[in-house]
C-alpha cells in the first residue's frame, strides 16, 4: 500500500530552469527510498516540496491519500532531518524535542514520557538536559533525528544528514538509522549524494541526474543492470567507451567485440572486475599504470587512440607499465540513445 | 556579506613576527586624539563640576551646579522631555524597523531590494535637509495641509515645534542604522532551523516568539543602545523642530554654553546626560568589542 | 529561498505595503523639497505650483555668504578628510598586520568616542577649547570634526586589510616581491575599494556634519549646514532653503552610489556593533 504518492512533480525556478521536472514515485508503507544523485540533479528539492518547504509548480503529492501539495510544513504528516541538523541554540536538548509537542498543547508529563522514550531510542538518555553547542556532531545529528521521530510522523525525510561527519563516524550512524527505522517502520525518503549510503541503507533507490528519473530499482539491480548509461557511470566504477556497431561487432580503436544489435554508434559499458587482461603478442591496449591494493589490483589500459580503460586484475605483479596486453570483456551492457540495447 | 566582513569577525591577526613597539608609533597620533579630544574631555567635565573654586576662591568639592539642576523646575522640565522623546522614539523605532528588518530576512526579488533601498536611504540625507523637508511637508500651510485641503479635509495640528516634531524627524532619521543593525542579527537566524520549527508544526507567529526572538534579542538591545545614545543628546532635529520650552538636552546645552556663557553648567548637563546613557553606552561597547573578537 | 513568505507567484501584499509607505515617507518629503527649488510663485491652497522657474537659483547662488559658505565647507571637509586619511590609514594598517603592545586596548579605544552621547561630549569638548582660545576658529573646527571621522576611518580599513589573505601576500613575497611591492601591488589594490569608500563617506559626513560645526565653530565659522540653519531659523524665502538643499545633497548622491558595496555589505552595520 503507498504511504507516498508523488505525481508528475516539476518545479521550474525563476530563471526557467526545471530543478524537477515530471517526476513521479510511490512509496511503500515501511520502505525506505533513497534519492541518489549529483549535487543540482533536483533531489533536494523535491524532498523540499514533500515537507513543504517548496511548491511544486505542477503535479501533486498525496500523503495516506491526503492531498498535501499545497498544505504548509507545519500542517504536514512530515518529519524533516536537515543536513546542517538546525537544532534551535538557544534550547537545551529537552527542549528542543518538547517544542513541537507543546505546540500540540500535550500535558507536560506525557512530552517528558515521549522524550525520554526517542532520546533513549537514540542512545541519548540522560542527555535532556544538555546545551545543543556542548553535543559532538554525531551527537546533535541523532538529536535533530530524535526531535523528528518524537512527533510520530508518517514520513521521514532526510536530507543528506550525515554530510558533515567524517567516515568512521557516518557509517555507524548508517547503521543506527537503519536500525531504528526498521524498528519503528517509520516510511523514510532519503536524500544522498554517496552511493555507498544508497547501496547500504535502502530498500528501494531512485537515481536522478537533471531532475529526471534515471531508474528506480533495489539497490543490488541498480548497481547489477543500471538502465542508462548515466546510472551506469554513477554506481560504482564502470568503462565506458563510445563507439560503432557493424555487423554484429562493436569497435572502438583496436577493440572489438561481439554485440548482436543494429548498426549504429553505441556505448560500450564494462565493470572492472568483468573485464579481464592477459599478456599478449598482439596487443590491443598498453598498460599504463598498475596499483596495488592489497587484495586486488587495478590496471590502467590505454587503446592505440589513448582511451583509458581500467580492470581489476588478482595478480597485480604479473603486469608492468608499458607492457602490451589483450582484453577480454566478459560482462557487458550497450546503450544507445540513452536506452539499454543490449546485456549480457 | 562582502569579503571585509567575513574577516571582521575575526580576531585581528596574530603575525608570527614578534611583538615589535614599532606598530605603537603608526597609531600614537589618532590614539593621542582620542584620548585628548574623548577622554580627557569626559573626565575634565566630571572634575570641573564636582572640583572647583567655592565663592572664597578656593578649590574644593562641590555639588552645588548638580543640587541646582535638579532643583531647577525648567531644567528638570527639560530632561523629563529628553526622556519621553528617547523613549518614544525607541519604542517607535522598533514597530517600524522590525517589521521591515523581518520582511528583508525573507524575501527576495525587486520589491524587496526596493523597499531595503529606501530603508537605508535616510542615511544619505543630511538632517539639515530633513528638517528642511520636514517644516515643508508636515509645518503650517505644508504639504500635507494642501493635499488635505484638496480632498475637503481639516488642517492638521501640525507637529512643528511641538514635542512631536524632534520625534518624527528623530525616527526618520534612525531608521536606516536600526534596520541594518537587525537585519545584520537576522542574518546569523538560519533558514533550516525555521524550516526544522515549522516542521513540527510551528506557524509564522509561534516561529517568530521561540525561535527568531530569543536569537535577534541581543541585536535588538544594539539597536535601541545605539538609537538611544544619538537621540537623548540629539541637537540639530530638537533644535529646528522642537519647541523653544521646554527644550531637550542638546540645545538646552548649547545655549547654557554658548548664549548663556555658563561651561560649568552646560558641562554638568553633559555629566548628567552620560550618567542617563552609561548602561547604553557599556551596553553597546560591550556588544560590538564581542563581535569583533568572535 | 522562501521560508516565510508565501510562495512563489502570489502578490507580495507586504512587500508592496512596506514601499508603498516608505516611498511615502521618505521620498516623498525630499520630492516636496525638490519641487519647491524649481518654483517660483506657489500659494496656498494650489496642490502644484503656478509658476515653475530657475529665478531663486540665480538669486542663491548671487549671494555672497552662500558662496564664503560653500568654500569653507569644502576647505574644511578637504582638510578633515586629508588629515583623517594621513594619520589613521598607517594606524589602521598597523592594528591589521603588526603586533605591538596594547594593540587590543588601543584598537578599542577608539569606541569611546560612540559610548557617550555625542553631543554630550561635544560640550565637554567645547568647554576644553574654550580654555584654549579655539572657539570660533577654523582649526577647532578641524579638530573636532576630526575626531568624529576617527572609528570609521580606523575601522573600515582595518577591516579591508585584515581581509586580504596573507597567503596571497606570500605568495608575492615567493616570487620576489619586496615589502613595500607587496604593499603596494597586492595588498593595497585589494583593500583599496573599501578604503577608498571610507574615506569618500568620511569626506560626506564631515560635510555634513552641522552639530560640531555650530558648537564650536559659530560665530565665526560658518559652513553649508550651519547657514542653512540661519536660513530656517530667519525664516527667508522658501526657495532659498529648498535650493541650498537640492546643492547640499548632491555629493550626498554621489555618495550613495559609491557607498552601496560597503554598506550593502554589512559591513557598515557591523562596525556599528549589529
Amino acid at each position: 500500500m503507498s504511504v507516498l504518492h508523488i505525481a508528475e512533480v516539476t518545479k521550474t525556478f525563476s530563471a526557467g530552469a526545471k530543478a524537477v521536472d515530471s517526476f513521479s514515485l510511490d512509496v511503500a508503507d515501511g520502505e525506505l527510498v533513497c534519492l541518489l544523485g549529483p549535487s543540482g540533479s533536483g533531489k533536494s528539492t523535491l524532498l523540499r516540496m514533500v515537507g513543504g518547504f517548496e511548491q511544486p509548480t505542477s503535479g501533486s503529492i498525496t500523503i495516506d491519500g491526503e492531498d498535501v501539495t499545497h498544505l504548509p510544513p507545519e500542517r504536514r504528516p512530515t518529519g524533516m532531518v536537515f543536513q546542517s541538523h538546525a537544532l534551535w541554540t538557544h534550547m537545551n536538548v529537552f527542549k528542543n524535542l518538547a517544542f513541537g509537542l507543546k505546540l500540540r498543547r500535550m500535558p507536560a508529563a506525557e512530552i517528558r514520557d515521549k522524550v525520554e522514550a526517542v532520546l533513549d531510542l537514540v542512545g541519548l538518555a540522560g542527555y535532556g538536559d544538555r546545551m545543543t553547542t556542548q553535543l559532538s556532531g554525531g551527537q546533535q545529528q541523532r538529536v535533530a533525528l530524535a526531535r523528528s521521530l518524537v512527533l510520530e510522523p508518517k514520513i521521514l525525510l532526510l536530507d543528506e544528514p550525515f554530510a558533515s561527519l567524517d567516515q568512521h563516524l557516518r557509517e555507524r550512524l548508517r547503521e543506527e538509522v537503519r536500525d531504528i527505522q526498521q524498528r519503528l517502520g517509520i516510511t523514510t525518503l532519503f536524500v544522498t549524494h554517496g552511493q555507498d549510503e544508497a547501496l547500504s541503507m535502502a530498500d528501494r533507490i531512485v537515481v536522478m541526474a537533471n531532475g529526471k528519473t534515471e531508474q528506480i530499482d533495489r539497490p543490488d539491480v541498480v548497481y547489477r543492470d543500471p538502465k542508462t548509461p548515466f546510472v551506469a557511470g554513477f554506481i560504482g566504477s564502470m568503462n565506458l567507451i563510445d563507439g560503432e556497431v557493424r555487423n554484429g561487432y562493436f569497435m572502438r580503436s583496436d577493440l572489438t567485440v561481439q554485440l548482436q544489435v543494429p548498426d549504429g554508434p553505441a556505448t560500450l559499458a564494462i565493470r572492472p572486475e568483468s573485464l579481464d587482461v592477459t599478456a599478449s603478442d598482439t596487443p590491443k591496449a598498453s598498460v599504463h599504470r598498475v596499483t596495488d591494493y592489497g587484495s586486488h589490483g587495478l590496471v590502467d589500459l590505454d587503446l592505440a587512440d589513448g582511451t583509458r580503460l581500467k580492470s581489476m586484475v588478482a595478480h597485480p605483479d604479473l603486469f608492468r607499465a608499458g607492457q602490451g596486453v589483450d582484453v577480454f570483456p566478459r560482462a557487458i551492457a550497450a546503450y544507445r540513445d540513452n536506452q539499454q540495447i543490449y546485456r549480457s | 556579506m562582502s569579503e571585509a566582513t567575513k574577516q571582521a569577525v575575526r580576531p585581528l591577526v596574530d603575525t608570527a613576527e614578534s611583538r615589535r613597539p614599532i606598530g605603537l608609533l603608526f597609531v600614537a597620533i589618532p590614539v593621542f586624539l582620542v584620548i585628548w579630544l574623548v577622554i580627557w574631555p569626559a573626565i575634565n567635565a566630571i572634575s570641573r563640576t564636582v572640583w572647583r573654586k567655592d565663592k572664597s576662591g578656593e578649590m574644593g568639592f562641590d555639588l552645588s551646579s548638580y543640587a541646582f539642576f535638579f532643583s531647577d523646575s525648567y531644567s528638570l522640565d527639560n530632561l523629563s522631555i529628553t526622556l519621553w522623546t528617547t523613549l518614544v522614539c525607541a519604542i517607535l523605532l522598533l514597530m517600524i524597523c522590525l517589521p521591515i528588518a523581518l520582511y528583508l530576512r525573507f524575501s527576495r526579488g525587486r520589491l524587496a531590494a526596493y523597499v531595503q533601498a529606501l530603508a537605508i536611504f535616510p542615511m544619505f540625507v543630511p538632517s539639515i535637509i530633513l528638517a528642511f523637508a520636514f517644516i515643508r511637508v508636515l509645518g503650517p500651510n505644508g504639504m500635507v495641509d494642501i493635499l488635505f485641503n484638496a480632498v475637503d479635509l481639516p488642517k492638521i495640528r501640525t507637529p512643528y515645534l511641538t514635542p512631536w516634531g524632534p520625534v518624527i524627524g528623530l525616527v526618520w532619521d534612525n531608521i536606516p542604522l536600526t534596520v541594518l543593525i537587525l537585519l545584520a542579527g537576522l542574518g546569523s537566524v538560519a533558514n533550516q532551523s525555521i524550516e526544522a520549527a515549522r516542521d513540527v508544526g510551528a506557524n509564522a507567529v509561534q516561529v517568530f516568539w521561540h525561535i527568531i526572538l530569543p536569537r535577534i534579542s541581543n541585536s535588538i538591545l544594539v539597536a535601541l543602545s545605539f538609537s538611544v545614545l544619538g537621540i537623548f543628546s540629539s541637537f540639530t532635529l530638537p533644535y529646528l523642530l522642537g519647541p523653544a520650552s521646554p527644550e531637550m538636552l542638546g540645545p538646552f546645552m548649547q545655549r547654557t554654553l554658548r548664549e548663556v556663557q555658563d561651561p560649568v553648567g552646560a558641562m554638568t548637563q553633559a555629566v548628567i546626560a552620560f550618567g542617563f546613557c552609561i548602561v547604553f553606552g557599556l551596553f553597546y561597547v560591550r556588544s560590538v568589542a564581542r563581535s569583533r573578537e568572535k | 529561498m522562501s521560508t516565510m513568505t508565501t510562495a512563489r507567484g502570489r502578490i507580495d501584499w507586504l512587500g508592496i505595503f512596506f514601499a508603498g509607505l516608505l516611498t511615502i515617507a521618505i521620498v516623498g518629503p525630499l520630492l516636496v523639497v525638490g519641487t519647491w527649488a524649481f518654483t517660483e510663485v506657489w500659494r496656498y491652497p494650489n496642490v502644484i505650483p503656478q509658476q515653475f522657474g530657475f529665478r531663486f537659483w540665480a538669486q542663491t547662488l548671487g549671494r555672497a555668504d552662500v558662496w564664503n559658505a560653500l568654500m569653507l565647507s569644502l576647505q574644511l571637509t578637504t582638510v578633515v578628510t586629508l588629515l583623517s586619511a594621513l594619520i589613521c590609514l598607517p594606524a589602521a594598517y598597523a592594528f591589521a598586520r603588526m603586533n605591538f603592545p596594547g594593540r587590543n586596548i588601543l584598537f578599542f579605544s577608539f569606541l569611546a568616542g560612540h559610548a557617550f552621547p555625542k553631543f554630550g561630549l561635544l560640550v565637554a569638548i567645547a568647554a576644553i577649547f574654550l580654555q584654549l582660545d579655539l572657539i570660533g576658529t577654523f582649526w577647532g573646527v578641524v579638530l573636532i570634526q576630526l575626531v568624529g571621522t576617527l572609528m570609521f576611518m580606523i575601522w573600515i580599513p582595518v577591516a579591508a586589510f585584515q581581509s586580504v589573505d596573507r597567503r596571497m601576500e606570500e605568495a608575492a613575497r615567493d616570487v620576489g616581491a619586496g615589502p613595500f611591492r607587496v604593499f603596494w601591488s597586492v595588498t593595497l589594490p585589494q583593500a583599496g575599494p573599501t578604503i577608498a569608500a571610507a574615506v569618500l563617506l568620511s569626506f560626506v559626513g564631515t560635510f555634513y556634519e552641522t552639530e560640531g560645526a555650530w558648537l564650536i565653530g559659530a560665530p565665526g565659522i560658518r559652513t553649508m549646514p550651519v547657514l542653512m540653519i540661519s536660513f530656517i531659523n530667519n525664516q527667508m524665502v522658501i526657495q532659498f532653503g529648498a535650493v541650498l538643499s537640492v546643492l547640499l545633497w548632491v555629493p550626498s548622491f554621489i555618495a550613495l552610489m559609491f557607498a552601496r558595496r560597503v554598506i550593502g555589505g554589512g559591513a557598515f552595520a557591523r562596525g556599528f556593533g549589529g
